[in-house]
């Protein structure tokens, strides 16, 4: 089953939606929404659909999702037969849970920064530092798990929760944000990007665009 | 002067590039296919960019701007916009002195100087940086201001600081070999070293 992804390609909410997309092989229709400058996205017809006036939308059929934490579940929920970047036990999908949260807690402090960087869109203050605060929660978190020989946010294989935190810590240098404190999120970085038919957007570089076009060399 | 620790070997795979500072210098700090580690100026020399935004392919790192490819003694080695050009060997990045010991990668921003001796048998644990300075890390631990911290109170764990601008430090720690659950509890430990350090920077 396919579906229509409202999408803005500089929005780091709809970036998550596109990279699950991306790496579970499916194909939506993409709806072009201009949040900045055009505003599409306070614009009536998109307000009759989400009245929320937030992006990302997802819409299959009757079914209509707003935001990346509702929509890369029913993504992998939907998509995904092998079950694993949804988890279905019990611990690691409440796990999972956890991390969305802190995916939404950071998007509200190093994505506010990086709109406020990009768009003058003032973030809260306090942002930098809670942003942080976050970071070093992740690293920790990654030190542990690699340390168990775990190299995702809930167990061995990625889920929706790496892809989730993922876009707002890759793009954290374009808010100002230095990544050098934090080598083991870094190393998940660099594990993500690596992924099979992973996406790229602006900021955020494949690892394969690096490959040499003459030796096919990294 | 004592060089300084930049990095844990174990963080800078073969392929790897990154930023760090030596004594208040910006270094591009990376590693060949080969296990070969450099440490440049982070300025390339054609443009200016930061190097440690470039990327290694095989023994070279090339600039992210215009892909100059640098080998790992500095020389400008190809350039794609001229690739029947032999470069002049005038184009070269200038380096700081980096070897590798203890799992330890260790700059001389100052020429070539020997890494301070440590214990044998010693293992990465974990770099992190603290938002206070050197003074107040080896204050926190116990100690006075040193190239090696020795931890009075946790005998198996050692600190490596290494000064960054903007009145940071971060912190190499290694370890003796310890069980699993040990090391679980000593990345706890720095978190708490860490917590009591800046709480004392804002009281």
């Amino acid at each position: 089953m396919t579906f229509t992804l409202y999408n803005d390609v500089l929005d780091a909410e709809c970036y998550k939606v596109r990279l699950l997309a991306a790496l579970l092989g499916l194909s939506p229709r993409i709806a072009a929404v201009e949040a900045h400058p055009g505003a599409g996205h306070r614009a009536a017809d998109f307000l009759a659909l989400n009245p929320a006036g937030t992006l990302p939308v997802a819409a299959a059929g009757d079914l209509v999702l707003s935001g990346a934490p509702a929509i890369l579940v029913w993504m992998a929920a939907a998509h995904d037969v092998t079950d694993r970047w949804y988890p279905r036990d019990p611990g690691p999908m409440a796990q999972v849970q956890a991390w969305l949260e802190t995916a939404s807690a950071l998007a509200a402090t190093a994505g506010a920064l990086r709109r406020e960087a990009l768009l003058e869109h003032p973030a809260p203050s306090g942002a930098a530092q809670s942003a942080e605060a976050l970071l070093r929660r992740m690293e920790l978190h990654l030190l542990l798990q690699g340390m168990g020989g775990r190299g995702w946010l809930v167990g061995t294989h990625p889920t929706v929760a790496d892809i989730a935190c993922f876009a707002d810590v890759a793009l954290a240098p374009d808010a100002g944000i230095a990544l050098d404190p934090y080598p083991a999120l870094h190393a998940w970085t660099l594990r993500l990007r690596a992924l099979p038919d992973f996406l790229e957007m602006p900021g955020i570089a494949p690892l394969h665009a690096l490959v040499d076009p003459l030796t096919g060399h990294r | 002067m004592t060089p300084c620790p930049v990095a844990l070997s174990r963080d800078l795979p073969p392929g790897g590039v990154k930023r760090v500072f030596a004594r208040g210098r910006e270094l591009a700090l990376w590693r060949g296919a080969s296990g070969q580690v450099a440490a440049w100026d982070n300025r390339c020399p054609h443009r200016g960019m930061r190097l440690s935004h470039g990327f290694v392919r095989g023994d070279r790192l090339a600039c992210l701007y215009h892909g100059w490819q640098y080998g790992t003694d500095g020389t400008c080695a190809h350039i794609p916009a001229h690739p029947e050009l032999c470069p002049p060997a005038t184009i070269r990045a200038t380096g700081c002195d980096a070897a590798e010991a203890g799992g330890v990668i260790w700059v001389a921003p100052e020429g070539y100087a020997a890494p301070p001796e440590l214990p044998r048998g010693l293992v990465a644990l974990r770099s992190l940086t603290f938002r206070c300075d050197a003074a107040r890390l080896a204050r926190i631990c116990g100690l006075e201001a040193a190239p090696v911290l020795y931890l009075p109170d946790h005998p198996s764990l050692v600190i490596l600081p290494n000064p960054l601008p903007g009145g940071q430090v971060e912190a190499h720690v290694l370890t003796a070999p310890l069980p699993a659950a040990d090391r679980v509890a000593a990345v706890h430990l720095t978190e708490a070293l860490r917590r009591a350090a800046e709480a004392e920077e804002t009281a």
